[in-house]
């Protein structure tokens, strides 16, 4: 008997037409690690907040939803059978330090003192948190407070976890120790994981079954290896991660690649000869519009330099990609450059002329920044009406061509919702809508592809691409390599407070180990070393075939 | 680690704050409410040395000025005038009911700031889970908002000034617009994330049971003692201000600031309950001194 069965389930929000989920019927067996993909807003989380009772959404439910064989609606008690990891890091924390935060479910349950006493101390050791116990929680950085979360679900000794997108909001070194934890957890103590997320570069190689989701229905399920032909073959495309891409791009036969181990042994057999790229395009030196010098900056006297002597610029027309671990100061930078900031000593030109003499509606007309967290960026409760806001503060009044920039970026049905109603990237295109009407020359972004599904993050780089074919000169910080390698025109690595280097993607990533593509790691040792799909397959091909 | 007076079981914490927030609001007396303000700043120099209070400094600052200003521009009742700005009577008895409110609001919120540090979210779910779990959700997340809403602000002002809208622009109108404009961008934003906290919360069990807590917070003897000391100076001050002791009445006519012998007896005990976590500091930082 399978652990989770779901029976033509539908449910519908209170006042929604279409349902959220669409008679869905699946089924999980014990011990099963299954990831669920798909664009947002087709219904993953609804579907895991309907497997835990407690947190079930308002709205009418019908079918069955049967877990260890008894109905879900006449099961109290559960809380303790299903862990549940949600999506930002920050908001599920109820407690102010991290020890009260763990022993907050096991107080909830009734347990005593000396119970909690073991239950943690096992817990502690596992994680390996023991100097985090007297920490305050909002210290931690994303990744270790989404590892306590794990931690306080864990506690409860769940037999199945719930994780609703949980690394969406980390870096990939913290995205890494996160799912690592989860395969160890799947392997060692046989938990039954689901798990539901965008990045599924790491997660398909964990996985034993997974499951696209679209409009609130299953499309696809089954064995990663299976399945992938299959999804690689429709018009979802762009969620298959690069390595099995590039194997089925190249029409090969035989196992299906997952993991870099595996893609190079698959190359290894092949045997690829490399066709000859054209000769690189001759950098031309183009105007500055941004340049630093010196830069230096920290938020407190007492604490380290975030910037350090920092020396950057950015040429007119780039796309400039900065990298770099969390903390190494990346948003600090851009928030200087967009004037938020002062810096402590060093200077800043924004198309030759210092930052200070410019006026602030001027200063704002020439540079857009969007913020990591869009949802700051709106003040009015419409879309619409934050465009009318930002048309009257910048003295526009053609509503045609808001209207346009609307449909170039997909979003005029939206105009009327709520921002806090949109998805990830819906909500990202809406603010990134009212700053390219005031016709910035240059855009900040800061992480902007967090968080968002592949095909939004496509939307994205077009959107860019572009803005950037206008004139426009970008800069944006992101952890997303892959997305770095494809579109920029220039990367920086970034590192305690200055840039280390900086090249095109080309020569950037070929020097780095770690920070790469999973392609470039097949090719590693090879004659040549593509970077992304496109360049592997256009230059490499197969002896076999 | 950790002051004495934290250590203290949480009803006395408890009871100290609540008893503090009701004396600043009923004792509205000058020489009362500068003491107060006094004692309040010493116990937070002794729980975190000043950083909650510095924190707030311009909050504090501007409610302050602007309690002290706009109750005499608006307000024109007194027998005593101090000075005519045009034809616009400025009187001592509202400048004196400003500055008796204004001190009353700054106190209250920074015996809030030092509560905020004393009472963490856990203490007061120990206090209230075991007979109102709603109440006690309720609360919580109240106090958790306090400091993360002045994050938020702090990121809301930062992401509007790159669009160019500040709080520093324009004429007074603008300024409050967009200052108005913030705070409900805050409001919304935080009671949007709230309900994630909320979900969390049920996702973890809570409210399905009856509840444990991991530290027992025993209430030892000095916890009862301190009980019945806050409890006694809390009475007699409330049983003073019944007899219309420590209040300085203003309307309809402004009585002698000077205190009366029984106001005298009323602001001791007020000094005392008060100052009450700077002796037990004092007592504790003795005994060590004695112990070694």
């Amino acid at each position: 008997m399978a652990l989770i069965e779901l029976t033509d389930v539908t449910f519908t929000y209170p006042d929604s037409l279409q349902p959220a989920i669409t008679n869905l019927s699946l089924r999980i067996e014990k011990g099963q690690f299954v990831v669920l993909f798909g664009a947002s807003g087709s219904g993953k989380s609804t579907l895991l907040k309907l497997l835990k009772n407690e947190i079930r959404p308002h709205g009418t439910l019908t079918g069955n939803i049967v877990i260890n064989g008894s109905p879900i609606q006449d099961s109290s008690g559960l809380s303790q059978e299903i862990g549940f990891v949600f999506q930002d890091p920050e908001n599920q924390i109820v407690a102010d330090d991290v020890l009260h935060e763990l022993v907050f479910g096991l107080e909830n349950i009734g347990l005593t003192t000396n119970e909690m006493r073991n239950r943690v101390a096992e817990m502690v050791h596992f994680f390996g948190a023991d100097d985090l116990l007297r920490r305050k929680s909002h210290e931690l950085s994303g990744g270790k407070k989404q590892q306590i979360n794990l931690a306080s679900a864990l506690l409860m000794q769940p037999n199945i976890l719930l994780l609703d997108e949980p690394t969406s909001q980390l870096d990939p070194v913290s995205t890494r120790e996160l799912l690592d934890m989860l395969k160890r957890l799947n392997e060692e103590f046989g938990m039954t994981i689901v798990l539901a997320e965008h990045r599924l570069e790491e997660v398909f190689t964990l996985a034993d079954t997974i499951i696209m989701m679209e409009k609130g229905e299953v499309l696809i399920a089954g064995e990663p290896r299976q399945v992938l032909p299959q999804i690689w073959n429709s018009k979802n495309r762009a969620y298959v991660p690069g390595i099995p891409s590039l194997f089925l791009k190249m029409h090969e036969k035989g196992l299906l690649p997952l993991t870099v181990k595996e893609g190079r042994n698959w190359i290894a057999t092949i045997k690829p000869t490399f066709l000859a790229t054209e000769t690189e395009k001759q950098q031309q030196q183009s105007k500055n519009v941004i340049k630093t010098k010196g830069l230096s900056f920290r938020y407190e006297k007492s604490r380290e330099f975030v910037l350090d002597e920092l020396d950057f610029a950015l040429n007119k027309g780039e796309f400039y990609a900065l990298l770099g671990g969390n903390g190494s100061g990346k948003s600090t930078l851009i928030k200087a450059l967009a004037g938020l900031v002062k810096s402590e000593q060093g200077k800043i030109w924004i198309d030759d002329k210092p930052i200070k003499s410019y006026k602030n509606n001027d200063f704002t007309k020439y540079i857009g920044y969007l913020p990591q967290n869009p949802k700051l960026f709106f003040l009015q409760d419409t879309v619409e009406r934050e465009l009318h806001a930002t048309m009257e503060q910048f003295g526009l009044t053609d509503w045609t061509e808001t209207e346009a920039l609307l449909e170039e970026l997909g979003i005029v049905h939206l105009k009327t919702n709520h921002p806090y109603d949109l998805s990830g990237g819906e909500i990202q295109k809406a603010a990134l809508a009212c700053v390219l009407l005031r016709k910035p020359k240059v855009l900040l972004l800061d992480e902007p592809t967090k968080g968002l599904d592949p095909i939004s993050k496509k939307n994205l780089a077009n959107i860019l691409l572009s803005v950037k074919s206008n004139g426009v000169s970008i800069l944006m910080s992101t952890h997303d390599v892959e997305f770095a390698a494809q579109h920029a025109t220039k990367c920086g690595m970034m590192f305690q407070g200055k840039i280390t280097s900086e090249d095109n993607p080309e020569r950037f990533f070929n020097g780095n180990f770690f920070y790469t593509t999973m392609i470039q790691r097949i090719f590693r040792g090879q004659a040549m070393m593509p970077l992304t799909l496109e360049e592997a397959a256009h230059s490499c091909v197969s002896t076999i075939s | 680690m950790g002051t004495r007076f934290a250590r203290f079981h949480p009803l006395v914490s408890f009871l100290f704050y609540a008893g503090s927030v009701m004396l600043l609001i009923l004792m509205l007396h000058p020489v009362f409410q500068v003491i107060s303000v006094f004692l309040i700043i010493g116990i937070n120099i002794i729980h975190d040395r000043l950083a909650g209070l510095r924190k707030w400094k311009y909050l504090l600052l501007v409610t302050f000025v602007l309690m002290v200003v706009l109750n005499p521009l608006f307000n024109e009742r007194g027998r005593h005038l101090l000075f005519m700005a045009g034809d616009h009577r400025i009187t001592l008895e509202a400048v004196l009911y400003g500055g008796m409110n204004a001190f009353s609001i700054i106190g209250i919120i920074a015996v809030f700031i030092s509560y905020n540090v004393i009472m963490t979210p856990n203490k007061v779910l120990f206090l209230f889970s075991k007979f109102l779990p709603q109440f006690a959700v309720l609360l919580m997340l109240t106090l958790r908002f306090i400091p993360l809403m002045s994050r938020r602000m702090e990121e809301i002002s930062l992401v509007q000034k790159s669009k160019g809208i500040m709080v520093t622009n324009g004429n007074w109108r603008t300024r409050v617009k967009t200052a108005f404009s913030y705070v409900q961008a805050l409001l919304t934003y935080s009671l949007e994330e709230a309900i994630q906290t909320a979900d969390s919360m049920k996702a973890r069990g809570y409210g399905t049971g009856p509840r444990t807590s991991y530290e027992f917070f025993r209430i030892r003897s000095k916890d009862s003692i301190a009980i019945v000391i806050l409890t006694l100076l809390l009475s007699i001050i409330i049983y003073g201000r019944s007899l219309g002791y420590g209040v300085l009445t203003i309307y309809p006519m402004m009585e002698d600031w000077r205190l009366a012998t029984w106001d005298t007896a009323v602001l001791i005990c007020y000094i005392l309950y008060l100052s009450f976590p700077i002796y037990v500091e004092a007592g504790e930082a003795f005994r060590w001194h004695l112990s070694n």
